[in-house]
């Protein structure tokens, strides 16, 4: 599946998402307790020390990996290789796929077991080894049940399955499974347990993403929970890691930082539950291990942001702790984002990889009340970026509504001059005299009706400030 | 394959150092970091300071810790084995069981041990084991995690296949946080040490909560963890 | 000490009482109030549509205005964070931006500049009510500043401040968004209006006019009869 959810436009889905109640409270109460679970692993952990000092040390870490993304991925390859390893650079998501399937091919391999990996996603990973005759088996339980659901699309960078209810997952595994328990979550994921072992044992590849790459080793290091990356990345004879290029860090001094600002951030745990390092293995003669290891690193167009003022947006490290204090998202949920990127980090980097045609909406839909750029735990200036896309989509790369840069204009030539603005705040009152109910008005013309179809507004005020001001100020003068 | 490869790489970087306005750059860039939150955390803990992080962070992490001397370490192990069910038990050819006196409870308890040699069975005990039984090569008190670094003797899949895990802490393992940890990992790649292929830090039995939130306790990797800390060694 | 009052044309347009409350509670404590002529609007509107130029235009004359100032105050957290954006917004612009450096340094909202440049936690107010608070984003992710309306409400005799469920959650305002993106704004502004409800209290105070007049109007439409009051009002409250 690539990166896009849906063909609606933005507006319908926006609808939808509101009116979907399971899914909105679930996506409310996930947030609330993913947002404490944070803070009480950050800010308030006092054996940590001061959270700020942990989000710049993140900041400082990320930028100079930016800034110096050849040399590292470079130094990673070299590395990679010297270990046996294979690197395979993409330029774009046909270049990996094709990659990826000839690596396939070569082995006759048939049978893939994958980890969760939003990369994967995006460049459509699995329809394209679907394409060549495999089958790709989803092992993360929650990408596992959208697989089942006939590949329904995540909506939460974290859970991505928050949509769905138990009885909703329980239907899925005994339509598809014969699954014949309950919808007690224990059961379920025991049946996943059940299900997904002879897979694992079985698959000929395996394929994860990568949560950070060590570049002065050449290391893979993937943070999860379940256990599931670790089988993938054990069993099959050949194991693939699909990264973003800009998912990496110089040496695991570095990784220390940024493992713990993730694991604190995504899910309020000091540590996941597996924290692994996979290095190749040249002539691996064990009982277990890939003898095989391929690591594609992606483009994908993340280096249309590189030397512009969207580079911070690649210092991401995909913890979601943005999503899960964004309003518009509780209220909207994953899948009205229309991409697989959702909530604020989603709101900036679809534009930059998907273009302003597809996803330039989405930073509109933003009140810019900045809790995204206060939790973000490496200091990514989130609402600030979504302030330039709109910069860039009202200076030609979007369709503004008509008459905005019209209502725009006058605004800069009145606000340039106090007697022009005066003399709007004077008429205002008898122009909208009309329209008054009481001190309010319930219906707005032009721009006013949006407003005023779910608001009143107020009346424009009949006594002037100024005129008030210059008398008290005589009055004072006068008694003193 | 013994040979690795790298495909496509300079019109990909070349890009970058396009994109960033500059030549590629060529030798190791200096970070120079004004922020090292990390090495103040249990700065200059005692063991056993440590060892009482470590047992609190355990409580979090659904592991039960058990305590014993080296000396008595061979009784208390069969002991947690039978408490958690019995065999069969698998775990990796480590010298350390020998070390610590071990043998007569892996050949007591019919423990298969890990053998490379004799291939696909090795993944079949495993994924038959009630237990996988291993030593921590260094333990993060912070958060009650234990670490393995791995070679074909050891194996990945101990910790991994069998339904619960045991995991012996000798307490001089014991460090604040993942920091001293990578800083030895680093030392050891800085003199020429080829990193092992396979390094895992684990906390606790697998676990997600996809499911509405609710957190299950055991999904893909072991669904039970248990600890025995030697704290005397 | 010279204050010079930077209004908000939201407050100058609609609510005028505001400028009058806290013009009356700066000269209580001392202050000598003027209010430069030239002012206008902040140009956050154009600003956060992305419609950089004209905001500078604006920007540009407002630091005009203002620039004689020793102090300048103003009843909203989202204008005074605008007011420091500006030396951002003419960093091509060395002339420009020293000029709005100097202003946005000298910029504080209304309660800020109470409690920490006055020093003043107690206005002397009374204003028997329960009431709630809202934190508006601006004043506390933008501008920063968190503690002082809460200080200065604690002592207004009479007062029951109620807390407020997810209070830092924001009202749905967000200047245009609450126009352009309308069906969202109403999610948002209907589950504050729900928390406000849900603490009992009869009255709502916020430091942010954008703010109120979202909130407000949302509970006017919906017939709630909980009242709704700037924090000036409630500061220049008294016995």
């Amino acid at each position: 599946m690539p990166m896009k959810i849906g063909d609606k436009p933005f507006k319908e889905r926006v609808k939808d998402g509101v009116q979907q109640t399971f899914a909105r409270r679930a996506v409310a109460a996930a947030q609330d307790g993913l947002r404490e679970r944070k803070l009480n692993a950050t800010e308030r952990d006092e054996a940590l020390g001061d959270w700020e000092t942990w989000r710049r040390a993140g900041e400082e870490i990320r930028r100079h990996t930016l800034e110096n993304l050849d040399y590292y991925l470079e130094q990673l390859s070299e590395n990679f290789a010297a270990r046996g390893g294979h690197v395979f650079f993409a330029e774009t998501a046909e270049e990996a796929q094709q990659y990826i399937q000839s690596v396939i091919k070569k082995k006759n391999a048939k049978r893939i077991v994958k980890a969760k990996s939003m990369v994967t996603e995006e460049i459509s990973l699995n329809e394209a080894l679907e394409e060549i005759g495999c089958d790709v088996l989803e092992s993360d339980l929650a990408e596992y049940i959208l697989q089942l659901d006939d590949h329904d699309r995540p909506s939460h960078i974290v859970v991505p399955s928050l949509h769905k209810t138990k009885e909703n997952i329980r239907d899925i595994f005994r339509e598809k499974k014969g699954y014949s328990r309950s919808e007690k979550p224990e059961e379920l994921a025991a049946f996943a347990r059940e299900q997904l072992r002879e897979a694992f044992l079985q698959a000929d590849v395996g394929i994860t993403g990568c949560n950070f790459a060590v570049a002065d080793t050449g290391s893979i290091v993937l943070v999860t929970n379940e256990g599931n990356a670790n089988m993938v990345a054990t069993l099959p004879e050949t194991f693939i890691a699909v990264m973003g290029m800009e998912r990496l860090v110089p040496s695991w001094e570095e990784l220390d930082v940024l493992v713990t600002l993730l694991c604190r951030s995504a899910v309020g745990q000091k540590i996941t539950t597996y924290v692994t390092a996979i290095t190749p293995e040249a002539n691996n003669d064990g009982a277990d291990g890939p003898k095989d290891f391929h690591l594609v690193i992606v483009d994908g167009g993340r280096s249309k942001a590189l030397g512009t003022e969207f580079q911070p947006i690649l210092h991401c490290i995909r913890c979601g702790a943005c999503v899960n204090v964004c309003p518009v998202y509780r209220h909207i949920g994953g899948h009205a984002y229309g991409s697989i990127y959702q909530g604020p980090v989603g709101a900036v980097l679809s534009p930059i990889l998907g273009g302003y045609e597809e996803y330039g909406e989405l930073p509109y839909a933003s009140s810019l009340c900045a809790a995204c750029t206060e939790a973000c735990p490496v200091r990514i200036p989130l609402h600030e970026l979504l302030i330039k896309h709109r910069q860039r989509y009202v200076a030609g790369a979007g369709h503004p509504p008509a008459g905005e840069k019209l209502a725009m204009k006058a605004f800069a030539v009145g606000a340039a001059s106090p007697p022009l603005f005066r003399l709007a705040e004077k008429l205002a009152p008898a122009v909208t005299a009309p329209l008054k109910d009481g001190d309010r008005i319930r219906k707005g013309p032009g721009p006013l009706k949006p407003w005023t179809d779910i608001r009143d507004f107020p009346a424009p005020a009949k006594d002037d400030f100024r005129k008030w001001f210059k008398a008290h100020k005589k009055e004072k003068e006068g008694g003193e | 394959m013994t040979t690795g490869s790298i495909h496509n790489r300079d019109a990909f970087l070349n890009r970058i150092a396009d994109r960033l306005g500059r030549n590629r750059v060529r030798s190791a860039p200096m970070l120079e970091r004004l922020h090292r939150p990390e090495l103040d955390v249990y700065k200059d803990f005692s063991q056993d300071e440590l060892l009482s992080v470590f047992k609190n962070a355990c409580q979090n992490i659904h592991t039960d810790v058990y305590e014993t001397t080296a000396e008595a370490l061979g009784a208390r192990l069969s002991e947690t084995i039978h408490a958690l069910g019995g065999g069969p038990v698998v775990c990796g050819a480590d010298p350390r069981f020998r070390e610590y006196g071990l043998d007569p409870v892996l050949e007591e308890e019919e423990v298969f041990i890990w053998d490379p040699s004799l291939g696909p069975v090795n993944i079949e005990k495993a994924a038959a084991a009630n237990i996988g039984l291993a030593f921590s090569d260094v333990t993060l008190a912070e958060s009650g995690t234990v670490a393995f670094f791995h070679d074909k003797w050891r194996s990945r899949s101990v910790g991994l296949l069998p339904t619960q895990s045991i995991v012996i802490v000798p307490k001089h393992t014991l460090v604040p946080r993942l920091t001293q940890a990578v800083q030895n990992i680093e030392k050891r790649a800085d003199s020429g040490e080829a990193v092992p292929s396979y390094i895992n830090f684990v906390s606790g039995p697998s676990n997600s909560a996809d499911i509405e939130m609710n957190l299950v306790v055991g999904v893909h990797g072991p669904v039970r963890v248990a600890y025995i800390v030697i704290t005397d060694r | 000490m010279k204050v010079s009052l930077f209004i908000t044309c939201l407050s100058e347009m609609f609510y005028p009482k505001v400028g009058r409350d806290v013009t009356e509670i700066l000269e209580r404590l001392g202050c000598d109030v003027v209010f430069p002529e030239g002012q206008v609007c902040c140009g956050q509107p154009a600003f956060n549509s992305g419609y950089r130029k004209e905001a500078a235009k604006a920007a540009k004359q407002m630091i005009r205005a203002f620039e004689e100032a020793d102090y300048i105050v103003t009843p909203s957290g989202s204008c005074a964070a605008m007011f420091k954006e500006y030396p951002k917004l003419f960093a091509d612009d060395e002339e420009w931006k020293v000029r709005a450096e100097a202003v946005a340094e000298r910029t504080y909202e209304f309660t800020q500049f109470i409690v920490d440049v006055l020093g003043v936690e107690d206005v002397g107010a009374e204003f028997h009510a329960k009431a709630v608070y809202h934190t508006s984003c601006h004043m506390t992710r933008l501008l920063g500043e968190k503690e002082a309306p809460f200080k200065l409400l604690k002592n207004v005799k009479g007062l029951q401040l109620l807390p407020l469920k997810n209070a830092y959650d924001c009202c749905g305002f967000g200047g245009t968004f609450s126009v352009k993106m309308t069906a969202i704004s109403e999610q948002m502004v209907d589950e504050k209006i729900s928390h406000i409800e849900e603490s009992g209290a009869d009255v709502l105070i916020g430091a942010d006019n954008g703010c109120l007049m979202n909130i407000g109007g949302r509970m006017s439409r919906l017939g709630k009869p909980i009242k709704v009051m700037h924090i000036s009002e409630v500061l220049n409250h008294r016995h």
